[in-house]
């Protein structure tokens, strides 16, 4: 039996910020759906990537080394990326990995796309 | 539950070594917790530790296999929960080599995986592999009901 969990990836892009929105676990699975959507709006030309996470019950330590994975391409491509939506766990989670070194962490996507614009 | 009923507080759990199983322990062993009156946001902790763990079991240990099993025995002692976890090893496996930074990892230095343990180190009270005659690999952690709760206080 496989207990392989349903993680939605879908992209969209508001006020110049390519959004990938994701819902659901973030783990093993999920390496496929998540490199594909970055894939997909970096081809696009974005500079600005928001993941913007909704209603993640489980992200665990191999989900965690999917989005060092992003960092990484995020650095080498020259692209600022932050992340949102996430609860007060998983922020902790993502401070305590090192990953808030590489990603701003706001509350919401709102919060996110007003620093985005004050960078700009 | 009551002070006496906590006292006697167990669970058991036994699952196979596919990913997605650790999420059912999970649910089951934090019920359990909250029967326990461990505070919230410890819970959420045990929740992330004990799924890194059983894991950690399942592909380490186990290699995923599906035929061998993952034992979970979970108790109340002392005012903290603790929670061990079997696996019928395979191969035996520790925490080894330092783990690499994630600023070693964006460099390129090393696999991107390998923070499990850092979280579970960091999200317990008390973690780390029982010396067992095996076989399998034997790992024990600890969340205490209270945070700074001194056993021998």
């Amino acid at each position: 039996m496989m207990l392989e969990d349903e993680l939605t990836v879908s992209t969209r892009e508001r006020d110049g910020v390519a959004i990938i929105d994701l819902s659901g676990d973030v783990t093993t699975f999920a390496e496929e759906k998540i490199n594909n959507a970055y894939r997909e709006v970096t081809s696009k030309g974005a500079r600005n990537v928001l993941l913007n996470f909704r209603q993640n019950d489980y992200i665990n330590s191999a989900g965690i080394a999917i989005l060092i994975g992003i960092v990484t391409e995020v650095t080498r491509n020259d692209q600022k990326l932050a992340v949102s939506g996430l609860s007060q766990h998983f922020q902790k989670i993502f401070r305590m990995v090192g990953l808030a070194q590489y990603a701003e962490i706001y509350q919401d996507e709102q919060e996110a796309l007003a620093a985005f614009k004050a960078q700009a | 539950m009551s002070a006496s009923a906590c006292s006697h507080a167990s669970l058991e759990l036994s699952l196979p070594s596919e990913l997605g199983y650790e999420v059912i322990a999970r649910d089951a062993i934090a019920a359990f917790a909250r029967r326990l009156s461990i505070p919230d946001e410890r819970i959420e902790d045990l929740k992330t530790v004990l799924c890194e763990v059983c894991v950690n079991a399942m592909e380490h240990g186990n290699s995923l296999n599906p035929g061998l099993r993952v034992q979970i025995f979970c108790r109340f002692e002392d005012e903290r929960l603790v929670v061990e976890v079997l696996d019928q090893g395979v191969r035996q496996y520790t925490s080894g080599a330092r783990p690499l930074s994630i600023g070693e990892k964006v460099a390129g230095r090393g696999s991107l995986r390998g923070m499990g343990l850092l979280l579970i180190s960091q999200l317990c009270d008390e973690a780390g592999f029982v010396p067992w005659p095996g076989p399998g690999n034997r790992f024990r952690f600890a969340f205490h009901r209270q945070p700074g709760h001194d056993l021998h206080g």
